[in-house]
């Protein structure tokens, strides 16, 4: 049961992900210009998905309290500082995605989007580092406790995120590709490919400075999904690429999906049968049935929600279903 | 400095925030779908700009209670790890449950409802917002749950220290939640119908153009203050009775304080186990914030022949009293939450022992910098709102019709 609860957490998160992934790309991509009617038109294209977006960050914090309280304890405050970073950064962007057109006033809306362009950039460098984090092992103590938080600023994880916020930016700009009308859709699709060799770079270089790191030599018990990782992130950026060139941005976005998404699952297969690794004392790696919650609450969860998730699931459809196609570049909508 | 205190000044910050905004989505939705139900059912135009007004300042106001809503969240595992270390298994349960069963679907209904106007039909939007408020409904109450059980753990046992759910039940029929939810979501009601009643007696002392519609919507926040303000005492007094029995320590002490007292000497050591004063003295504000709010019945028979907006001083009264309600809340969880102190979970873990084992430095950081963020986009967030209530229902950008399909495609800036 409590694999069945992994896996529902890694789904919710890679969900995560991929959905809040456009929302965050599509900020950064505020930054390039292009005034203020083109920051609008963008965020007229995340418009009605941007707040269903976000609530698979709060679900999967929900399911990481209720179905693994002591894996959420030691996880959020073992790596506080990576931790601290995201948060602000999506408290950021969700603010001032919700105001910033509140304004009339466009220096005022200038400055909101900059809160969006720095939230987006903290919440990818953040998640980004604490999928490295968890990669290259924490000081668990035989107490269970993670000892300081030194371990966290390292060559690797601070390349994981630079590569975290280069996925979210190609995975944004072909979001809009797909959303926005026509003529300002093939503008994006350039800008979309020049990103992905960005995004090849910092790849390459998060693979080279993991690579030199004896900690994440030696942290994954199944190394072969370790190094799978970043094969499965240049093959879908290729495709990407590919599909781009071919006027396929549906092909595109499935492809940094899958980017976005499998990383969660190649990191939850490195470290089984355990979630964090103990640097200092293996006997003290926490594992995923040490890190759950005893049996009588995992049943109580199970027949409370997982009824629900095809309801849950069923109205997310329903407002990609409604809101589906491209934005017709008429009048801005609300954000 | 202690981290300790530092988490603890962190909890109180980012709650009270929190609490200031949730009050009004919660109280706001209600008088909500009250409006668009009766659009829907009329088809009175009246009515449609009322909900497009007041839907725009509520959907204002949430922004806020999201994000401080996830940082909520984050902080038990930030800073109180030991919370969910020691009792994460029942605690966790039923927090888990609002994420799944109530955020989920409210944020993806709101985003519905805010970007279907004009393209889903009347009756699916207007179910949108119903499913909207039964979801904010359900997450105050499973989130009271949670603390209620925080106020008097049940329906578990402890092995090696650790807490295991036996029976699920026992925190649904907690003696500390029953009247405790019907008084927040009462104090709710009230703050909401307080708001709606100052920002349409602004409008109405100001002589603004919508006399009509905010005559309406003063009345409406009228009265819903009258019945709400009973409700709440009602609902007030009758938690003495079963928190003053669940927490022998609380309101200066109850029947039976001292024999726990030594209870627990015996089983913790020695230790001071009286709550600051702090918490009676937020207990006696709010209870007289309540007698003095009870006084809007005063108000209720002004509303003939529309003497109170004639006379003018009953609009400018209540007015200047929309700071008392947000007062209260914050008295009153001040009184619940302090008054169970030096419990995180009362009689079971202390509070010292829930705290993260991170360093002070970082505790202080996190203080300043998640305080001063919050803080700073709370204050945006309230003049954004003051601005739009100010500007009148003119033409509020929710619900705004799309532009002819004729027009030129490019987006034009000057639409606010
Ligand atoms: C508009 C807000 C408001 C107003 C006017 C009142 N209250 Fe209140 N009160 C709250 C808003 C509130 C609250 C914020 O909603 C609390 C905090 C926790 C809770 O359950 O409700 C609360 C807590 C609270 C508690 C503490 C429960 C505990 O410690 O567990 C008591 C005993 C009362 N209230 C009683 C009253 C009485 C007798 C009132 C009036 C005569 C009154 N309240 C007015
Ligand atoms: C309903 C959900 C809530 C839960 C689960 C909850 C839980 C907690 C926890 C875990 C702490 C820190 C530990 C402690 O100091 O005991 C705390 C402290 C506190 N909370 Fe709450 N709380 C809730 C709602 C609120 C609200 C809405 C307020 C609004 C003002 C509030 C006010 C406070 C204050 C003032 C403290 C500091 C008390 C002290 O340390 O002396 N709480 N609460
Ligand atoms: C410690 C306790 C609490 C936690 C962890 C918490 C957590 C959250 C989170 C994560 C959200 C944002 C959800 C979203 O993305 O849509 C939220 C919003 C909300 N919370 Fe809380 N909350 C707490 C206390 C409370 C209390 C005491 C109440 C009411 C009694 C409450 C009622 C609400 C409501 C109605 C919303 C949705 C409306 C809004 O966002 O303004 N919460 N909360």
């Amino acid at each position: 049961m409590e694999l069945a609860w992994y896996a529902l957490l890694g789904l919710f998160f890679a969900a995560y992900l991929v959905l809040g992934g456009y929302d965050y790309g599509v900020g950064l991509l505020l930054a390039r210009g292009g005034g203020p009617d083109r920051r609008r038109a963008s965020l007229t294209a995340v418009g009605p998905f941007f707040l269903g977006n976000e609530v698979w960050l709060v679900a999967s914090v929900g399911i990481l309290f209720g179905a693994f309280p002591t894996l959420e304890g030691e996880l959020l405050s073992g790596f506080y500082p990576v931790v601290a970073a995201a948060l602000a950064g999506v408290v950021a962007v969700t603010v001032g995605v919700q105001l910033r057109s509140r304004p009339t006033d466009g220096r005022a809306r200038a400055a909101w989007d900059r809160v969006v362009v720095a939230g987006s950039l903290l919440a990818a460098l953040g998640w980004g580092g604490l999928l490295a984090g968890l990669l290259q092992g924490v000081p668990l103590t035989a107490a269970g406790h993670v000892a300081g938080l030194g371990h966290v600023a390292t060559p690797f994880a601070a390349a994981a995120g630079v590569a975290m916020v280069a996925l979210v930016t190609v995975h944004g700009a072909i979001f809009l590709t797909l959303r926005l009308p026509p003529t300002d859709a093939a503008p994006l699709a350039r800008t979309a490919r020049r990103l992905v060799a960005v995004a090849l770079a910092a790849v390459a270089l998060a693979t080279i400075a993991g690579g030199l790191s004896d900690r994440v030599r030696a942290a994954p018990q199944r190394p072969l999904f370790a190094v799978l990782l970043p094969f499965v992130l240049v093959t879908a950026l290729l495709v990407a690429r590919a599909a781009l060139a071919r006027r396929r941005p549906g092909v595109a976005f499935a492809a940094t999906s899958a980017a976005l998404a499998l990383p969660v699952a190649l990191v939850g297969a490195a470290l089984w049968p355990y979630t964090l690794v103990s640097t200092t004392d293996p006997a003290a790696s926490l594992t995923v049935i040490g890190g759950a919650a005893s049996g009588p609450t995992l049943a109580l969860l199970g027949w409370l929600t997982v009824p629900l998730l095809p309801a849950l699931l069923g109205f997310q459809a329903m407002c990609w279903w409604v809101f589906r196609g491209r934005t017709d570049g008429r009048a801005p909508v609300y954000w | 400095m202690d981290p300790l205190l530092l988490a603890r000044l962190q909890f109180a910050t980012t709650t009270s925030l929190h609490f200031l905004f949730v009050a009004v989505t919660l109280g706001l939705v209600t008088l909500l779908v009250g409006l668009q139900t009766a659009w829907v059912l009329t088809g009175n135009p009246a009515y449609e700009r009322l909900t497009r007004f007041w839907g725009q300042l509520y959907v204002i106001n949430y922004a806020l209670g999201i994000a401080t809503g996830i940082v909520m969240e984050f902080q038990f595992g930030l800073n109180w790890s030991g919370l969910s270390r020691y009792v994460g298994n029942v605690f966790g349960a039923p927090l888990a449950i609002e994420t799944l069963v109530a955020f989920f679907l409210e944020s993806t209904f709101l985003g519905m409802w805010i970007f279907g106007w004009h393209r889903l039909r009347r009756g699916v939007h207007l179910a949108l917002l119903w499913g909207v408020a039964l979801t904010a409904y359900a997450s105050a109450f499973w989130v009271m749950v949670a603390n209620s059980w925080l106020q008097h753990p049940v329906g578990y046992e402890l092995r090696d220290g650790v807490a295991h759910l036996t029976d699920f039940g026992a925190l649904l029929t907690n003696p500390t939640l029953g009247m405790a939810f019907g008084h927040v979501v009462s104090a709710a009601l009230l703050t909401g119908g307080m708001l709606m009643a100052a920002v349409s007696a602004w409008h109405l002392l100001r002589r603004t153009p919508d006399f009509a519609l905010f005559r309406t919507s003063l009345r409406i926040g009228l009265v819903t203050a009258a019945l709400a303000v009973s409700l709440v005492v009602g609902f007030g007094f009758a938690q003495f009775g079963p928190v003053g029995q669940a927490q022998p320590t609380k309101f200066a002490g109850g029947a039976g304080r001292d024999a726990l007292v030594a209870e627990w000497t015996a089983r913790f050591g020695p230790g001071d186990y009286a709550p600051p004063a702090l918490a009676d003295v937020g207990l006696a504000s709010m209870i007289m914030i309540g007698m003095l709010l009870g006084c809007v019945w005063l108000l209720l028979p002004l509303l003939w022949r529309d003497w109170i907006i004639r006379l003018r001083v009953p609009l400018q009264i209540t007015l200047v009293t929309l700071p008392l309600p947000f007062a209260a809340v914050l008295l009153g969880w001040i009184a619940r939450e302090v008054g169970r102190q030096p419990w995180v979970a009362y009689g079971l873990l202390p509070t010292g022992q829930a705290v993260s084992p991170v360093g002070p430095g970082v505790m202080l950081a996190s203080l300043i910098g998640f305080t001063l963020l919050l803080g700073a986009l709370a204050v945006a967030n309230g003049m954004l709102f003051a601005r739009h209530a100010a500007r009148g229902a003119a033409d509020p950008p929710l619900g705004r019709p799309p532009a002819p399909a004729a027009e030129p495609v490019r987006p034009m800036s000057v639409l606010a």
